[in-house]
């Protein structure tokens, strides 16, 4: 894994972690710490597991509103709407308690409601100059890695497409990981979203902007990923197994919040705008065709992928090595139970075409290690997932 | 060939010139609709006393015009980039890449990423046509 002798980076990862089953017990204190009044952020899925009544007893008379209507692909108009309901609610603390949609969709309340205005004036990179409204995230799933990036995936009904809003002051402040918060997520999507960690972890790790800090807590979040996403699937009231799938999945996303993505993910948003797929299931999908796409370009690092999933053996050269990393990729995604091709999701070949325009607009295409040149070499890696 | 002053008239249009005369950047820019500006901000310790306002007109592949505007046409840009003149001379002498210093905060963006993202090899062209301009800066 070697550097570049002009090696240059910078490292960003201010969020407070707090882990441990139980650890929402301190979410009272974390958000007195931060301010007044907290306003939750959450959706109905989540109502109905029975979280967000846990979380309102740990908030008490801290807790200002809830907005719950946060779906599955947020936009912007819902990030808007509940921005207006949170300051109505007079909260100077948002508490998110979801997934990457909840997340995200709080992380854009967090700017409205500091900055004013719609979340369609802030489409940009690092246009704000001040710290944003304070955000505790608690995850029900061990993926997005959202709670500890600066970044947040936003729909764009009128433009259709996701955008990707990415501010240094708009970083969660603190993360509450505790494993119970995930232990009733079913075991379909413990794998999709297990699988989303670990192409975060992947395309970080192979991605033009790699850095010593981002490459060991990726390396580490892929074996940890290899060894506890099957026991996780497997018994969802391990709390073992959920809690090193948080500390993967919270690795990962530093690892790619600071060293970015790839074609992977340029492919899975323009799945979710276009066809709707859930980005946990376009990933897993995805993640060995780009891997193999990318495999000549940067042989050396997906062996030590190889190496990181159990695979690689003394004998092999790099060259083999990076074969076996992608093959055991493949049997690994099999092994979780998940769909192996994108036709398996419904997804209708004449629209693959207009995904692989739109994926060379997105922010992810420009880290890949292979330079993609045109929207020719994604429709055909997009034939080969299909 | 003397080496032009950054921020004059006759680099600005050296490097209109030298985008003119690329092929590349009209077959990279086409489609490109928008204006660009760019925002470097002062550094008197580096013989940059005021804010400089810099202004791109590309439109579909064809070079309109680069030159040394006011603060207001410049913020008024489809696109506008911001940043301290270190970074942007970083950027002149490819030692940072734009999108690259974006990312890390070096730089700041208004306006969709997105878009910029596709046109990316344009703007990268761009840049590379003034690493071409012989350039003397305030604080060489």
């Amino acid at each position: 894994m070697a550097y570049d002798a002009d090696l240059n980076f910078n490292y960003f990862g201010p969020t407070k972690v707090i882990f441990g089953p139980g650890s929402i017990g301190e979410l009272s204190m974390e958000v007195s710490a931060l301010g007044r009044k907290a306003f939750l952020v959450t959706d109905r899925g989540i109502i109905e597991t029975g979280l967000v009544d846990q979380v309102k007893e740990k908030l008490g008379n801290l807790l200002a509103g809830v907005y719950a209507d946060v779906p599955q692909d947020s936009g912007m108009d819902v990030v808007d709407q509940g921005a207006e309901s949170a300051l109505a609610s007079g909260a100077d603390v948002i508490v998110s308690l979801g997934g990457g949609s909840v997340i995200d969709t709080a992380k854009g309340m967090c700017i409205v409601m500091k900055e004013g205005g719609g979340l369609k004036d802030f489409q940009g990179m690092q246009m704000l100059t001040r710290q944003q409204t304070p955000h505790v995230v608690v995850p029900t799933t061990a993926g997005t890695g959202s709670e500890v990036t600066s970044g947040a995936v936003i729909l764009d009904k009128d433009q259709g497409q996701k955008i990707i809003i990415f501010e240094y002051f708009n970083t969660p402040r603190v993360a509450i990981l505790d494993p119970r918060m995930t232990e009733k997520l079913p075991a379909n999507l413990t794998a999709s979203t297990g699988m989303d960690a670990m192409t975060h972890a992947v395309e970080s790790y192979v991605s033009q902007t790699r850095n010593p800090i981002s490459d060991a807590a990726a390396l580490h979040a892929i074996k940890l990923i290899v060894k506890y996403l099957p026991m996780a699937i497997e018994n969802g009231e391990n709390l073992m197994a959920r809690g090193q799938m948080q500390i993967a999945a919270l690795l990962a996303g530093w690892a790619f919040s600071n060293a970015m993505l790839g074609l992977v993910h340029a492919m899975a948003h323009s799945l979710g705008a276009i066809c709707r797929i859930p980005h946990g299931l376009a990933n897993g999908i995805l993640l060995p065709h780009v891997m193999r796409y990318n495999s000549d370009e940067v042989s050396e690092l997906t062996a030590d992928i190889a190496q990181a999933m159990g695979v690689a053996v003394s004998s092999m050269d790099v060259s083999t090595a990076a074969s076996a990393a992608v093959d055991e990729m493949e049997a690994f995604i099999r092994s979780v139970g998940l769909d192996q091709r994108l036709s398996d999701l419904g997804v209708r070949e004449e629209e693959l075409e207009k995904c692989a325009d739109l994926s060379m607009s997105d922010g992810s295409v420009i880290y890949n290690p292979k330079m993609v040149m045109d929207a020719a070499e994604v429709l055909n890696v997009y034939r080969k997932a299909y | 060939m003397a080496k032009l002053d950054v921020f004059s008239d006759e680099w600005c249009k050296a490097w209109e010139d030298k985008v003119k005369a690329s092929k590349d950047f009209a077959v990279f820019n086409k489609g490109w609709q928008g204006d660009i500006g760019c925002v470097m901000l002062k550094d008197p310790d580096a013989s940059v006393p005021e804010d400089q306002f810099l202004y791109l007109d590309f439109e579909d592949g064809v070079v309109n015009g680069i030159g040394m505007v006011d603060k207001e046409k410049a913020e008024n840009a489809k696109f506008v980039i911001s940043g301290p003149y270190v970074r942007w001379k970083q950027v002149a002498q490819k030692e940072l890449d734009a999108v690259k210093g974006m990312m890390q905060g070096k730089l700041k963006l208004k306006g969709n990423l997105p878009y910029v993202v596709k046109y990316l090899k344009g703007v990268q062209e761009s840049i590379r046509c003034l690493t071409e301009v012989d350039s003397r800066f305030p604080d060489d």
